[in-house]
């Protein structure tokens, strides 16, 4: 009973993603390679323009200081880069930006996938819940930002007028002066924008054979132990599509960020990307803002090899 | 290659080149800005073109905080631009580069405006030059009133912030649901008030810290801290401001939902009965006047030209361009934009209509800013991202008690000096 189990929950994952035959792959290239070099050619130059100006002039600019028209540029060596990784500015947003990742890793993971094995389970009227759950994420980060800035107004607020209105007014807080509670705003935030994770789950548990399913179901196995001992392994390659995802995202959260909190209190909560963006502001910083950038990219890529080291070996 | 050089390439390769002048039909040219709102500037360019046939005006219009970055960017790039709106704080120096200097086209312009704002204007180029010709001054800290509230509860004016002190709890206890002070809590504006409050009993300090070599940390700023802080401790002021930005401080007033409002001069146009009509503004009387003094000493704005009006180098229709500059500074022109009230005018001599400004609140009001402005205690300087990453962070720690005001001061001088942020001493 055990035997037959075991076989069948190894199926599905090559069953749901099946590779071609050993062989096939080569065949197909050496007849299609070229088709494809043909179709690819266009998109790859414009790839490398783009790479080409984009990161070509972020690295040029990183060693000067100059403003935004680049003219009258003085070559300061890698004094940028210093200034910046010694600005304690700087510092606390490149950790915010890791918080805030694992945070939003951490939500994925765990909320994102209970709410999608509940949604798959068949509850009633799960388009609904698929719309409230995907909403924030289709709609423009900035915008919902901006709302959810304004809810957070300390007297006249919707989120304090809310607390106040069900009787639990102890709990309002000065949500952009309070340190703690900035946090906590930003992590609501965060937790609202999970509608992806819980699409890529949904989508990919799908995959999974309900004869598994019904097999274990047969043996006893509760709820519970499904989730946990066979979906949540079974769906680990989409666990690995959700953390990189989330996590690039979460270096690109400029947004929730500037028009959320605006990095208040006193720059608490300002991120990488919002400390890039000040930096621009000022005269003839553009090269001191390209180093930050350049930092902030080196990091980000680190945790793109990490991930493919742990993807391989996961394979 | 350099930056400069990549820049030149992606525009080329992006297909920005300078559009060719049409040789017939009538000359049309570009105006870039981020001010005034756009029904009058487009009002301004109906009046020009029926003074001119042979122009037409296209315009091009950006949000403030957007247009620092799009213009210098549209200027390296090569964008066809034949006027372009300059913030002359913040933007003089990221685009005088790409400007002629305004002696070579402004000819007779200079001699009719305010000899003043011409020489701030100049003063604000690293190099001295004139590069863009000021529409006219803007200063703050202005506190706005709700002159029917004040009425309403038989209070006057405050003048003093003990005399506030007693309109704030006047108000408090009569309207629970009116906030009785309001400005952005936005990191930016904190400077504002900072300075406005330290120079009453030390003019000059934003000059001699921003534009000088004074110290961040010098008494004179610690007590203008400590003074600013007073306010919030004695109740004048709730933290609960701080939370708000952008334009909520505005929309409260506007409701009638705030008796005084802090912000900079361009919102002048509260004080016109006809401005808020048209923009559907609950309050009925609005006056203004100067931030009542805090520990004694003389009111005190800080002010500066803005609005200047430049003609990139690479324009084609410099002819074209310098005609309806000057339209713009005209006695004309002023008389489509100035009723705005945004800007104190350049114009020498100029005169508002007297239609504008109707009830005595409101005539007093935009006569008591003119005053200050006109006698600035500093220039309304910044160093932009010190403001914006260091200082107004720094001034908000101590007026959250998360910071002592000796604290703060350290603080700024210390990331003052620490080569991150350049700065006039550094030259």
């Amino acid at each position: 009973m055990t035997t037959i189990k075991t076989s069948k929950l190894a199926k599905p994952r090559g069953g749901s993603r099946a590779l071609p035959p050993r062989g096939g792959l080569s065949r197909t290239n050496s007849k299609g390679g070229w088709y494809a070099v043909v179709f690819l050619a266009p998109i790859f130059v414009l790839y490398s323009v783009y790479y080409f100006f984009g990161f070509g002039i972020l690295g040029v600019v990183s060693t000067q200081r100059v403003g935004l028209t680049f003219r009258n540029a003085v070559d300061v060596g890698a004094q940028n880069f210093i200034l910046v990784a010694t600005d304690p500015a700087f510092q606390g947003a490149l950790i915010n930006t890791l918080l805030f990742a694992a945070f939003s890793v951490a939500v994925a993971l765990t909320l994102g996938f209970i709410l999608a094995m509940m949604l798959a389970s068949g509850v009633r009227v799960r388009q609904v819940f698929y719309t409230v759950f995907l909403l924030p994420s289709l709609i423009p980060m900035s915008l919902f930002a901006t709302v959810f800035g304004r809810m957070l107004e300390t007297r006249d607020g919707a989120l304090n007028e809310f607390l106040r209105s069900i009787g639990l007014g102890f709990l309002t807080q000065d949500w952009l002066g309070d340190p703690a509670a900035a946090y906590v705003a930003v992590g609501i935030i965060i937790t609202y924008t999970i509608g992806l994770p819980i699409m890529y789950y949904t989508t990919d548990v799908a995959q999974v054979q309900a004869s598994i399913m019904e097999s274990a179901t047969l043996d006893g196995a509760s709820v519970w132990q499904i989730y946990r001992i066979m979906l949540f392994p079974l769906l680990r390659a989409t666990h690995i599509t959700v953390i990189l995802s989330v996590l690039l995202g979460s270096f690109r959260a400029f947004d929730i960020i500037y028009f959320s909190t605006s990095g208040q209190p006193g720059g608490r909560t300002d991120i990488a990307g919002t400390y890039i963006y000040k930096a621009t502001l000022g005269l003839d910083r553009i090269g001191y803002a390209a180093a930050a950038s350049i930092i902030l990219l080196v990091v980000a890529l680190s945790f793109s090899i990490v991930q493919v080291i742990i993807r391989r070996k996961a394979n | 290659m350099t930056a400069a050089a990549f820049v030149a390439a992606a525009a080329l390769l992006a297909g920005c080149t300078q559009a060719p002048a049409s040789s017939d039909g009538p000359t049309n040219i570009t105006y870039w800005t981020w001010f005034p709102p756009e029904s009058t500037l487009n009002a301004v360019i109906d009046a020009f073109e029926a003074e001119n046939p042979d122009i037409t005006v296209t315009l091009k219009t950006f949000d403030g905080a957007d247009y620092q970055k799009q213009l210098p960017l549209a200027l390296s790039g090569g964008e066809s631009v034949d006027v372009a709106g300059v913030q002359i704080s913040a933007m003089t120096n990221s685009v005088k580069d790409y400007l002629d200097p305004a002696e070579d086209w402004a000819g007779d312009i200079l001699s009719t405006l305010n000899p003043t704002m011409i020489e701030q204007t100049k003063a604000i180029a690293t190099d001295g030059v004139l590069y863009s010709v000021p529409m006219g001054s803007i200063g703050s800290p202005i506190m706005y009133y709700n002159a029917d509230i004040l009425d309403s509860l038989g209070l006057s004016v405050p003048t003093t912030a003990d005399e506030w002190k007693v309109a704030v709890d006047e108000i408090k206890a009569a309207m629970p649901d009116v906030t009785p002070v309001v400005f952005q809590g936005d990191v930016y504006w904190q400077e504002e008030m900072l300075f406005a409050i330290a120079e009453q009993t030390s003019p000059g300090l934003s000059d001699d810290i921003i534009g000088g070599t004074g110290a961040w940390d010098q008494p004179a700023l610690i007590d203008g801290l400590k003074a600013y802080k007073s306010l919030f401790d004695d109740g004048i002021i709730s933290t609960d401001v701080l939370s708000l930005t952008g334009s909520r401080p505005n929309e409260l007033f506007g409701q009638g939902l705030a008796a005084f409002y802090f912000d900079g001069s361009w919102q002048d146009s509260l004080l016109s009965a006809a401005y808020r009509e048209a923009n559907n503004i609950a309050v009925k009387d609005v006056g203004a006047t100067t931030l009542p003094l805090v520990n004694g000493g003389s009111p005190s704005v800080r002010a500066l030209a803005e609005g200047g009006l430049a003609i990139p180098t690479a324009s084609t229709k410099k002819e074209a361009a310098a005609k309806f500059i000057a339209f713009m500074l005209s006695t004309a022109g002023n008389d489509v934009w100035a009723k705005d009230l945004i800007l104190v005018p350049s114009l020498t001599g100029y005169v508002l209509p007297s239609s504008v400004l109707e009830s005595e609140a409101a005539a007093t009001g935009f006569a008591a800013a003119n005053a200050a402005i006109s006698s600035p205690t500093s220039k309304r300087d910044a160093q932009q991202d010190f403001l914006s990453t260091v200082e107004g962070n720094a001034i908000l720690d101590v007026l959250r008690g998360t910071k002592t005001a000796e604290e703060a001061a350290a603080f700024m001088q210390s990331e003052w000096t620490s080569g991150r942020y350049p700065h006039a001493s550094d030259n």
